[in-house]
């Protein structure tokens, strides 16, 4: 039986979420976007409201079920609802907003049980316009938090960058089992 | 439409369709619009739900319904419902010429189905005339173009699509 897998995208509105499972899903994604009404928040056309949902079948056969979640606050009942049962969490920050490191706790916090787990990844998108904060700030602000997750940069749009991300995600999730079972051991 | 910008009359006239909605059918004890993108517009609500998180789930739900119709090929989603032990919500979208609105209608458990649906479609009917006969008047007054003003530079405009 094929192995499956489920790892959510969240992060804020315009982070990117939709962008990246459609960059590598390998079905046509389901989505639930519709037009946005609130240009105050984030000046686009269209907003995810309930989920986007894509799929990926990893070399080893295992199927990665891939949910995005709607970014706003006001959604964040559905944020506990699609992290149930995750392996792991892509938290896509956006380096245009006015306050990307308070973007960053928000959705930290949010999906701590993951994070702390070590099933979490950052991928800040835009610095190529908005260098700062620097990965080095983002690191910090980590430290701050005593939250150990891999900080990348990361251009959703390209397939390659998002494969990048779930790459060094699964090497997280691997190096904390490892280590989790060798202290186990000990 | 930018929500956070609703012209007062519009919104006046779409709590009063709210506002009878809730009036007029025995054993409703809410009344919602919301946009489909989960905003509060106008809201009635009798007990200690809270109007902008109902607002927020009934647009998810909305979006969830339909995108799952769409999924099984059953066709375009005329309402979503949901029954619990203790009462029932009806949503239904709002004909107009933009497809922005959802009528939310909250019920104890004993209400009629059917006089539920009747009703909260009579109100939506109201509110889409309601928002097309704004959006004609608006488009007229301004012009399409100038209409975009109305927000700030390079938003959207409210009135044309």
């Amino acid at each position: 039986m094929t192995q499956e897998l489920k790892l959510v995208f969240a992060g804020s509105m315009g982070a990117g979420k939709t962008t990246a499972i459609r960059a590598i899903s390998e079905i046509e994604p389901i989505t639930t976007e519709v037009q946005n009404t609130d240009f105050v928040e984030f000046d686009k056309e269209e907003t995810t409201v309930a989920m986007d949902y894509g799929e990926l079948t990893l070399q080893g056969g295992e199927k990665l079920r891939l949910y995005g979640t709607p970014g706003q606050m006001r959604f964040q009942f559905m944020w506990p609802i699609l992290a149930s049962g995750a392996l792991g969490a892509v938290l896509l920050i956006d380096n245009s907003r006015p306050d990307p490191l308070a973007d960053l706790e928000l959705y930290l916090e949010a999906f701590r049980s993951l994070a702390d787990a070590g099933a979490a990844v950052v991928g800040v998108g835009r610095m190529d316009r908005c260098p700062q904060p620097s990965l080095e700030d983002y690191a910090e602000r980590l430290a701050q938090l005593d939250i150990v997750v891999p900080v990348m940069p990361a251009d959703v749009r390209r397939r390659d960058d998002v494969l990048d991300i779930l790459e060094v995600l699964f090497q997280q999730i691997e190096a904390t089992n490892d280590v989790s079972q060798n202290a186990v051991s000990e | 439409m930018n929500v956070r910008a609703i012209p007062q009359e519009l919104e006046a006239a779409f709590d009063r369709e709210i506002k009878q909605l809730h009036a007029r059918v025995a054993g409703v004890i809410g009344c919602v619009l919301a946009t489909t993108d989960g905003r509060r517009v106008a809201a009635v609500v009798d007990n200690e739900a809270d109007p902008q998180r109902v607002s927020a789930m009934v647009g998810s739900i909305v979006a969830l319904g339909e995108t799952i119709g769409r999924e099984v090929m059953i066709g375009q989603t005329q309402f979503v419902a949901v029954s619990a032990v203790s009462g029932m919500i009806l949503l239904q979208r709002v004909p107009a010429k933009r497809d922005l609105l959802v009528v939310g209608t909250l019920a104890r458990h004993n209400t009629n189905l059917g006089t539920l649906l009747h009703e909260t479609g009579i109100a939506a009917a109201a509110v889409g005339i309601v928002f097309d006969e704004w959006l004609k008047s608006a488009n007229t007054a301004s012009g399409a173009t100038e209409h975009r003003g109305v927000e700030a530079a390079g938003r959207p405009p409210l009135a044309d699509s």
